[in-house]
């Protein structure tokens, strides 16, 4: 099943004839204090909603997919949980340490929006697409048994990124989380859709070119392993999504007037615009460079540790 | 004002040492539970304060109840790298931050559980905490930034070393219990100048840290500016503005932790360490040297 935020403040589901039908009301009975309650409360009763929608959709009525507004499918997650680099990126060398950050759950977007780069003297700014894994309930702990169970859907996400700002030689993260750098759309697809998570292919195309292109067969750690390691650390809730970090190869800046789609196979593709008021220009196309300084210093991760604290 | 949350969801105005309940005051807040109700509660706190005043001056203070942290699970939990000088003689270091899980959070009376991760050791680091009052991006480098508060608190930013991939990995930060806040919010009124409050951290009645807010590199009202200058903050948002690491220390199980902030408060959490595990107690002098290291050439 689709899930859609659409037409700013409602949910809904896509049927197969790619219309969107209108759940909001049925969300109602849970008592939402606003819209950003919608997702999780149909998370957390979806199995005793599930023959209702079904029920719904089968009745069609629903708008055509043009006619409505898609919003991000997150509205307003309570964790955003980023992995670092967690792909081979066709290196030889052993599994890196396990390693995450957190970003800003202020940052959202979604299809049709727009990114606005900030005024903020950055070396470059990149698109990072990504796998999402969001979270289908209170978890804390997961056994291996059991940490996919805790899997609501995927979801494609794009983890724009400043970087050069903040200290210098402690990998900053704060670069990540300026509003309208964290896009996740089109639609959360249920995990069932899903068969293999590590099987799916994620492209990013700017203005038209395309830039990443990877599988995420090549994950470092897998969404189960991922699910066990994040909840050893932190209680996940209905709604949180994981970002299953990205394949650096392929990177490029994004800027003024760029208009980019990220897709990952069996979800989905959608499309933000740049902004940026200063009009700065970076080279176009793949940032090699990035890409090998990515490999280089994952082959000596030891090399960047420097015995800083917070 | 000092306003708490207790146990059992009640509103409190702390007085004289007692509470007096004032969640009347917020009975027109609609929440499911105190994480959705507290950021609500930040965000009227200024245009109610007429009303608090006048129930607290009316009322009688009852004993203090258990309290939990006075914002159970912030929207953004928001910390500052290193933000003091530390007696080192180096130029101020670039500013930084980064978000914590908002589930670390736990309440003043609660107990820190260290989890079975290969840490090698797991420090406090004594804050003083803000706590945002309304919608804000883009705030000024001066006063006027400080009207976006709803007040001030203490935190404890617990920290495991040596998790994660890079030298300074915050993972090991944002394991649940591990950011003790509270015990309450202190409106901004009461404290007239951020930059010069008493911090100290005793452990088992041991001293460890002891510092002024006056050796901050970067104010309070220049973390408000340049964090609003990334992200929006919304009301019930904390920033952690930073330690002194002059005075860490080890936590392990069994200890008591006491937090003080003059005129802010006192923030008492216990430890537990299912693997009790040990480490050398008082202050780690080592790591006190390398912070001063860095940033000096």
């Amino acid at each position: 099943m689709r899930i859609v935020a659409f037409d700013d403040g409602k949910l809904g589901v896509v049927a197969n004839d790619e219309t969107v039908v209108d759940v909001t009301d049925l969300l109602q009975q849970f008592d939402p204090l606003g819209a950003a309650d919608l997702l999780p409360d149909l998370i957390t009763h979806f199995d005793e909603l599930r023959p209702e929608l079904d029920r719904k959709v089968a009745a069609g009525g629903g708008k055509p997919l043009a006619q409505v507004k898609l919003n991000s499918p997150l509205t307003r997650p309570a964790k955003i949980v980023c992995l670092m680099g967690n792909y081979r990126e066709g290196t030889d060398r052993p599994l890196q340490i396990l390693d995450l950050f957190f970003k800003s759950p202020e940052g959202i977007a979604g299809p049709g929006d727009t990114v606005v780069l900030p005024p903020h003297q950055a070396d470059i700014f990149h698109h990072e697409a990504e796998l999402a894994v969001v979270i289908g309930r209170e978890a804390k702990d997961l056994a291996d048994a059991e940490a996919m169970d805790a899997v609501f859907g995927y979801v494609v996400y794009n983890d724009i990124s400043a970087r050069g700002l903040g200290r210098t030689g402690i990998n900053s993260f704060l670069g990540k989380s300026f509003d309208t750098f964290a896009l996740f759309g089109p639609w959360i697809v249920t995990k069932d859709e899903i068969p293999d998570p590590q099987a799916l292919h994620v492209t990013v195309d700017v203005n038209g070119e395309r830039r990443q292109d990877y599988s995420t067969s090549d994950m470092e750690r897998p969404v189960s392993e991922l699910m066990t390691y994040i909840s050893s650390v932190t209680t996940l809730h209905p709604g949180d999504v994981i970002c299953c970090g990205t394949n650096h190869q392929g990177l490029g800046s994004v800027q003024d007037g760029d208009a980019m789609v990220t897709a990952v196979s069996g979800i989905g593709s959608f499309t933000v615009h740049i902004r940026d008021e200063h009009e700065r220009a970076w080279q176009r196309g793949i940032d090699r460079a990035a890409g090998e300084r990515v490999k280089a210093a994952a082959q000596h991760p030891v090399a960047q540790a420097s015995g800083r604290t917070g | 004002m000092r306003l708490v949350l207790t146990r059992d969801e009640r509103i409190g105005v702390e007085l004289d040492g007692g509470m007096i309940d004032v969640s009347a005051a917020f009975a027109d807040i609609r929440y499911r539970t105190s994480a959705d109700r507290m950021p609500r509660v930040m965000a009227v706190l200024h245009e109610r304060r007429t009303d608090l005043e006048r129930m607290a001056a009316n009322g009688a203070p009852s004993a203090m109840p258990a309290l939990q942290a006075p914002v159970p699970r912030p929207p953004k939990l928001i910390a500052a790298f290193g933000n003091y000088r530390e007696g080192a003689e180096r130029e101020r270091q670039t500013q930084d931050m980064f978000l914590e899980s908002p589930d670390s959070v736990i309440g003043s009376g609660d107990s820190v559980v260290l989890p079975n991760h290969p840490a090698s050791i797991f420090h406090h680091e004594a804050e003083l905490a803000l706590v945002i009052g309304q919608r804000a991006k883009d705030l000024p480098t001066d006063e006027r930034a400080l009207a976006a508060l709803a007040g001030y608190t203490c935190a404890i930013d617990v920290s495991a070393r040596g998790l994660g991939r890079i030298g300074p990995s915050r993972i090991g930060k944002s394991f649940d219990t591990f950011t003790p806040l509270g015990p309450a919010i202190v409106t901004i009124d009461e404290i007239p100048d951020p930059q010069n409050l008493h911090v100290t951290l005793a452990v088992n009645g041991e001293p460890r840290q002891d510092y002024s807010t006056r050796d901050m590199e970067y104010s309070v009202v220049e973390i408000l500016a340049y964090i609003s200058s990334f992200m929006t903050l919304v009301p019930g948002d904390v920033i952690m503005c930073g330690t002194n690491h002059q005075g860490l220390g080890a936590l392990q199980d069994g200890d008591q932790v006491t937090m003080m902030i003059e005129d802010v408060g006192t923030l008492s959490v216990a430890v537990r360490d299912p693997q009790r595990r040990a480490w050398p107690r008082g202050i780690d002098q080592d790591m006190a040297d390398r912070q001063r290291a860095v940033g000096v050439s």
